[in-house]
């Protein structure tokens, strides 16, 4: 069937039925896992889902609906049910959809190759990678090792003459480890997402990797509740850059859900922190040529030197602001409407190495892991459980986990009084290592 | 009032999935097909000898390179959603999913694989990929699949499909203007109204056969309060595997004040302290505690591997003695109440640890063959796209002799937690955190000044052994959890305890 006819022949059957304006998107994908542990098999599943949404706007009124089965009878009805649950919404003028702007060229975004590799080889890589990671006499058990690909069509079409579609791919390596000493474990995993194949990590590399973060967290020690210095490293830093992101959605933005609401073209944070949102990068996953309803991808500075430069819109709600949609409709699949989302985040490094922001902290902890909820996008303070190591006098010392890290937006956001140079541009996010300078922890 | 035992509703459905699995000829589920069917009530019953025959075909199919067990799992789900903020119908989504899986079990190996359209055709296809990891394996021959009888813990006297759209939204208009209405500086309130009908056929190799349908409902108010530069948003949440009835149990009023009321209270919230405190923790949602830290790692995938926090430790003492915990998937109409398990296995009430002693593991079919147990009704799965795993259903903990008030009050100093937002654990090494929604200092055995940003951390061991005091006023909360990327509704329900000494993080020294 060819899919692109498919979706615009709905959208004139929506108008038939009734919608002042509509909108189908439809995807199709192919997806195989591949699941090994103790030198075995532990699971195959292959599956090929497809499904396919209808946003139709009634007098301002938006309603919507999916299915994924694409027999005609269906798909009618399900139409059907949009149309109607568009009479029961409130009118809205900002219910608009885009028109047709054209899409940004991006090369890269699908890889034939990876599903020509064969079976076997896949399979013979995630066991590679399991009995490197295993190697080191530490290590006590699997959790496990794994490949998997998925490839994508997407097709979007609407009632203004917006047709786009396009084809893209990833395949992911990654494996878990456990180290157990005594009563004590510990795991530690590393993966390696891309577009292509060849773009995979070493699987040596993905393995000690893993293998270290395993046995580097044995025999942790307590430290008191005190105040010091957390350096995030560059696993960990993205959760809190995370927090900043979320605050500059529009939408949360005029619904008052956001700290950084009143502080366009304003410094919240230490000058040393630009943020950058770039759907355009090639071969990476978070690029797209057109964003969740067809409007093309940017590259924009959402944070300059710790000033807010840029709000970020879907087209709902850039209509609301009075503006033109940024190229930033996320949307979870032919299941949703279209929400509000980051492409690939970007904070371009500083001038240190992270082992140079270790040996500059007299006393403080260098955090590998965050748990809870981070920094909080409405209210800018950052809470959290942390693990990691301790350091006195630019040396780490020991392990630590079981503590909590805290602080207002002020004191964390200005705090940043460090930024690292590692910056790994073959992720989709990238954001290095930085220091804040005290911090609230909780120990014993 | 009308009740009656859920299934009796499923036959039209059941029979259009079987009429759907009949060779593949038509189509998959149609809506209007579907329509069409729900509403003659009392068609005549299909003739499902030739689908058991296509679904018993599929079977041996799977088995056909190799395997002991493989089965057959069909789903069909409609659900509608509505939400509103700042008073808008912001959207209404209606949707149809369904699809069919086959799993194939050899040894330790699964192979899996599901199609999006139903027939006998795409079934045999999956049926194949499925047996890719069965290869050179010993087989069996499978069980000839006949209906079996499950006892219903779900009652319905509202069926959701009889609701009118205006009546979802009119529950909506009121919760908003209830949330609205009950403070001033409540800026934004946000509504959320979910629905679905599952239904579900199950036939594996040992012979089971069953279907039935789940309906279920959710609904979540969020409000921002807000003054001066303080904000908070409160969030309440009312979830039922039910009918519409639901409603009238507890009104969207009740759900949209305690919502509310949290906005207001937290906004003269201080920074919390940070250190090592005695926490109190209130009756309802904050269940959701031991559902991470103890409930996770007693799910029994990672027990089989050896690797589980508490491996090996059945009828050993790991908790304090006033600790009983259960799971327990036959609580009437609760949300994570679901007749049988995603494999068939009926649910059933399962004490994991009773006076401190670990008794068991929660199991799905796999894990319980691993581990020589029994299957204890707790292989779940989000849908036909996903693999069953152990996954908890109403996880909660026993209730005590304890009176609330005299916990707080013989808690001279501490933090008494009255909800949490959700947390999160790590199976393996049981470390697990939480962040408090609402929390107040407590000074000589009396709630004092709210705190924000709290956050609790600790070892799953460590909450067991030092829980010291469980309260009379069991309640549960619902929730959604996520393990192995899959979610699962679920209910978490505890008394009022206290727990001696718990890392409280904060931004205060």
């Amino acid at each position: 069937m060819n899919y692109k006819e498919l979706t615009e022949k709905l959208v004139d059957q929506c108008l038939r039925l009734g919608a002042d304006a509509a909108e189908v998107y439809l995807q199709s994908s192919r997806s195989l896992s591949i699941r090994i542990r103790n030198a075995d098999i532990e699971t195959v599943q292959e599956s090929s889902p497809m499904g396919i949404g209808f946003r139709v706007i009634v007098n301002n009124r938006l309603g919507f609906s999916h299915c994924n089965d694409f027999t005609d009878r269906s798909l009618t009805s399900t139409i059907e049910r949009a149309i109607a649950f568009a009479k029961l919404t409130s009118p809205d003028e900002n219910n608009v959809l885009p028109g047709d702007k054209g899409y940004t060229e991006i090369e890269g975004l699908f890889d034939q190759e990876i599903q020509n590799v064969p079976m076997d080889r896949k399979i013979n890589m995630a066991l590679e990678l399991e009995e490197l990671a295993l190697k080191d006499e530490r290590i006590t058990h699997s959790s496990g090792s794994g490949f998997g690909e998925r490839e994508t069509e997407t097709f979007i079409a609407n009632s203004n003459g917006l047709s786009q579609s396009f084809k893209s791919g990833s395949c992911s390596i990654s494996v878990g480890v456990v180290a157990q000493k005594g009563d004590q474990r510990s795991t530690g995993s590393e993966s390696s997402s891309k577009r292509f194949f060849a773009d995979l990590d070493p699987l040596p590399e993905i393995a000690e990797t893993a293998s270290q973060r395993a046995w580097e967290m044995l025999d942790p020690q307590p430290v008191r509740t005190q105040r010091a210095s957390v350096i995030f490293d560059s696993r960990v830093s993205s959760r809190l850059i995370g927090g900043i992101t979320g605050a500059l959605n529009g939408l949360r933005v005029m619904q008052g859900a956001s700290f950084l609401g009143d502080s366009m073209d304003k410094q919240f944070a230490s000058d040393l922190i630009t943020v950058i949102d770039d759907g355009t990068r090639q071969r990476i996953l978070g690029s797209s040529p057109f964003d969740g309803e067809g409007v093309p991808t940017a590259r924009r500075t959402l944070v300059e030197n710790g000033v807010v430069r840029n709000f970020y819109y879907n087209t709902y709600a850039a209509s609301r602001a009075g503006i033109e949609s940024t190229g930033n409709a996320s949307r979870g699949g032919y299941t949703r409407i279209p929400g509000i989302g980051t492409h690939n985040i970007l904070v371009p490094g500083g001038e240190h190495t992270p082992e140079q922001i270790i040996s500059q902290t007299r006393r403080g902890l260098l955090l590998n892991s965050i748990t809870g909820s981070g920094l909080s996008s409405v209210t800018g303070n950052f809470s959290g459980g942390a693990a990691g190591f301790w350091i006195e006098n630019g040396r780490i010392q020991h392990p630590v986990r079981g503590l909590t890290i805290a602080g207002n937006a002020e004191e964390v956001l200005y705090g940043i009084d460090m930024l690292g140079n590692d910056t790994d541009m073959s992720r989709s996010t990238v954001v290095p290592t930085f220091r804040v300078r005290e911090m609230q922890i909780g120990g014993v | 009032m009308n009740m009656k035992k859920f299934p009796l509703r499923s036959i039209p459905r059941r029979k259009f999935l079987e009429m759907s699995m009949k060779g593949g000829l038509l189509v998959a589920a149609t809506p209007t097909l579907l329509s069409h069917l729900v509403s003659c009530r009392e068609g005549t019953r299909p003739a499902i000898e030739m689908d058991k025959d296509a679904i018993s075909r599929v079977i041996r199919k799977a088995l056909e390179r190799g395997g002991e067990f493989a089965d057959v799992y069909l789903e069909n789900r409609i659900s509608r959603q509505i939400s509103m903020e700042e008073s808008i119908f912001n959207s209404g989504v209606y949707g149809i999913r369904q699809g069919a899986g086959v799993r194939v079990i050899a040894g330790d190996k699964t192979g899996y694989a599901y199609t999006d359209e139903i027939n006998e055709e795409n079934l045999m296809r999956a049926a194949e990929v499925a047996s890719y990891v069965a290869r050179n394996s010993q087989t069996i021959t499978p069980v000839d699949i006949a209906p079996a009888q499950r006892e219903s813990y779900i009652t319905v006297a509202k069926p959701l499909e009889e609701i009118a759209d205006n009546q979802r939204i009119e529950i909506m208009e009121r919760a908003n203007q209830a949330a609205l209405g009950y403070d001033p500086r409540i800026r934004m309130a946000s509504i959320s109204y979910y629905d679905q009908v599952r239904s579900r056929i199950i036939a594996n190799s040992e012979g089971l056969y069953l279907s039935d349908e789940l309906p279920l409902l959710m609904f979540i108010v969020s409000t921002l309060g807000e003054e001066g530069n303080n904000r908070h948003m409160g969030r309440d949440r009312l979830s039922h595997h039910s009918g519409f009835e639901m409603f009238e149990k507890t009104t969207p009023e009740e759900v949209a004040t305690t919502a509310a009321r949290e906005s207001v209270d937290m906004l003269v919230a201080e920074d919390s302290p940070a250190g090592t405190m005695d926490v109190v923790m209130e009756n309802g949602w904050g269940g959701v505690l031991v559902h991470e830290a103890v409930g996770h790692p007693l799910e029994a995938d990672n027990i089989a591997k050896g690797i589980g926090a508490f491996t090996g430790k059945v009828g050993q003492k790991v908790a304090a003695d006033c600790f009983t915990m259960v799971d327990d998937g036959t609580i009437p109409n609760e949300r994570g109440t679901i007749n049988f398990d995603d494999e068939g296995t009926p649910v059933k009430k399962n004490v994991l640890i009773e006076n401190g002693v670990l008794k068991g593991y929660m199991t799905d079919i796999l894990s319980a063959k691993q581990l020589d147990m029994k299957r204890t009704g707790n292989g779940r799965r989000e849908s036909y796209r996903n693999i069953p795993i152990p996954r908890m259903t109403n996880t909660f903990i026993q209730k005590g002799d304890d009176k609330p008030e005299d916990i707080l009050a013989s808690t001279k100093n501490g933090l008494y937690v009255q909800s949490l937002s959700g947390g999160s654990v790590n199976s393996v090494t049981g470390m697990f955190n939480f962040t408090c929604r609402e929390a107040y200092i407590i000074k000589n055995g009396k709630k004092t000044k709210p705190v924000r940003g709290a956050t609790l951390i600790g070892s799953c061991i460590d909450v067991v052994t030092n829980i010291d005091a469980v309260g009379d006023d069991l309640a549960f909360g619902p929730g959604n959890c996520g393990k192995g990327g899959q979610t699962a509704e679920v209910s978490v329900g505890q008394p009022t305890v206290r727990i001696r000494g718990i890392n409280v993080g904060g931004s205060r020294a």
